[in-house]
């Protein structure tokens, strides 16, 4: 059976989502200042992810789009600074590779104990960064260099590469890092 | 039927929406989503007055039970090594490619016997922590600059402090705030050390392993800010760095027999490189290559030191400006060794002192045709 052309099943279907999506905000009621105040969040994020930068040179690998073996093309990120009005930049080029991690952690805490006696001395919240336990390096490759022009297709660009850092494999990184307001403002 | 009540303020009631019709429904919707303005209604601005009195803090950072290690295990199915870590793009003079293989880097808790066990260590005390921060110049000795700084926790007063050499210090024994392990904590002093060797060409040396035991970086830090009639990045960089032994041995490639190993007890080195009143500075010059420089002091306004030396008679601004400049132990670079050994022969302490770099200038030359 149609209703204006649609199937009457699905107009139903339609309403009976609706229906129960607007039972459940309709019990929903404001709180006052005093019973929000009371409320604290359960705080805590949880991250797992790889981060992929320029690795082999994208989705499209052909004699025109990037390729990285080829001499004309760049396959790396390049990050420039410098550190002179006028003067050259420093750089940080060929930055690629991959980098995966499970179980990186974020949430707050009080600290007022522990640490050897310095946790109760300190009785404030801080910030924790779980770390992951391993990081996963493929292929991970940058480079320190000295550059005369922020970008190489400048005029004049000259490059003195300082050196370059390849890593690849796991890297045990266990702990926490705790980060907070500190020092004279 | 559907009643809509609209109060004076923004909101519309929720309860008071009927929801059998379809317009019902959206209000509802829109209810649900307008539930936030009621905490958004209670922030309010700041003025200009107010925004003024605020400052912000650094950053203090602590690392908690932490252990970093990275390091080649076994060779993978197809012989290759399975975790790289090397560092490359160094060319020899004649030609010939340098890469400096690391087969293993570690930063962990004491007593990992040279890196077998590790186990967990903190960095950075709670109440003395690792610090990012914008700090006032003038504090300092850099004149109504604020300068970014990245500090290692700062030395405490003796009193209260542990000694930086000893693995069992207890507190009121020296000025580092880094507390050694102890029977019931793991204390903030780190096992650090490395294994690398060096291939040039196709000449790949011996592993090379490089040890301290429970170090200390603290009162460390590097100090960066802009300096106005170069108008060029400047800064400071002090390392400290306390270790009971510091050893290097060498090995074979695969690790069964080893030379002897030289030990350095008691190892500290406080190296300053860079002052308030004699920045280093960086720069790339315009062919591409890096120069680090240590440029000759400024003199100050034009004033008479003494023949004799002595500041009756000198012009007391000048000759204060010198003796601070002489006197200053923070701008001077030490290195001291307790015992310096191979295997088993001993040849006893080593010591540089007092050393205050004048002027300095690095640059690098790129060798490639």
């Amino acid at each position: 059976m149609t209703v204006c052309g649609y199937d009457l099943r699905v107009l139903l279907m339609i309403s009976a989502l609706w229906l129960s999506a607007v039972q459940v905000s309709a019990e929903m009621a404001p709180l006052g200042d005093e019973a929000l105040a009371s409320v604290s969040g359960q705080g805590g994020i949880y991250l797992s992810g790889d981060i992929s930068i320029n690795e082999l040179g994208g989705p499209v690998q052909n004699s025109y789009f990037g390729r990285c073996d080829e001499a004309d093309k760049k396959c790396g990120a390049r990050f420039a600074y410098r550190l002179k009005e006028g003067g050259g930049w420093m750089v940080l080029d060929e930055i690629k590779g991959l980098f995966a991690f499970e179980g990186l952690t974020l949430r707050v805490k009080t600290v007022d104990s522990g640490f050897g006696g310095d946790g109760e001395l300190f009785n404030r919240d801080v910030i924790e960064i779980g770390l992951p336990d391993s990081v996963r390096f493929t292929d991970v490759q940058f480079k320190i260099a000295a550059s005369s022009t922020a970008r190489p297709t400048d005029p004049g660009f000259m490059q003195t590469d300082i050196l370059s850092v390849e890593m690849q494999g796991d890297v045990i990184m266990q702990g926490n890092l705790l980060v907070f307001p500190d020092g004279n403002p | 039927m559907t009643v809509v009540e609209v109060y004076s303020d923004e909101t519309l009631s929720c309860q008071s929406v009927s929801l059998r019709s379809p317009f019902g429904w959206v209000v509802a919707m829109i209810c649900a989503s307008a539930a936030p303005t009621h905490s958004v209604a209670e922030l309010q601005q700041l003025g200009e007055a107010e925004m003024s009195e605020i400052d912000g803090a650094g950053i203090g950072l602590v690392l908690d039970n932490f252990t970093f290690s990275h390091g080649t295990d076994r060779p993978d199915s197809a012989g290759n090594q399975s975790r790289i870590f090397k560092i490359s793009g160094i060319k020899s003079t004649d030609g010939r490619d340098v890469d400096i293989t690391v087969n293993h880097l570690y930063i962990a808790g004491a007593n990992t016997n040279y890196g077998e066990n590790l186990t967990p260590v903190n960095l950075g005390r709670l109440l003395n922590p690792w610090r990012i921060d914008i700090v006032d110049g003038n504090k300092i000795g850099v004149a109504d600059k604020a300068v970014l700084e990245f500090a290692a926790p700062s030395k405490i007063a003796p009193t209260e402090g542990f000694d930086c050499m000893g693995a069992s210090a207890s507190a009121g024994s020296g000025s580092c705030s880094s507390r050694p392990a102890s029977g019931d904590w793991i204390g903030e002093r780190a096992d650090m050390g490395m294994q690398m060797n060096v291939a040039v060409g196709d000449d790949r040396s011996a592993n090379l392993n490089i040890h301290a035991r429970s170090a200390v970086l603290d009162g460390s830090y590097i100090r960066l800010w802009g300096d106005d009639q170069r108008r060029q990045m400047a800064g400071q960089f002090k390392l400290n760095f306390y270790s009971p032994e510091l050893s290097i041995n060498a090995c074979a490639q695969d690790g069964l027999a080893c030379g002897s190993r030289i030990t350095m007890s008691d190892f500290a080195l406080e190296l300053a490189i860079g002052n308030s009143l004699q920045p280093v500075f960086f720069d790339v010059d315009g062919t591409g290559n890096f120069v680090l420089e240590v440029d000759a002091i400024r003199p100050p306004r034009p004033g008479q030191i003494a023949a004799n030396g002595l500041r009756a008679g000198s012009n007391g601004q000048t000759w204060d400006f010198y003796a601070n400049y002489y006197g200053d132990p923070e701008f001077r670079s030490n290195l001291t060794i307790g015992n310096f050994s191979v295997g088993d022969r001993d040849f006893g302490a080593a010591r540089v002192q007092g050393m205050l770099i004048q002027h300095l200038k690095i640059q690098t030359k790129d060798l490639a045709p």
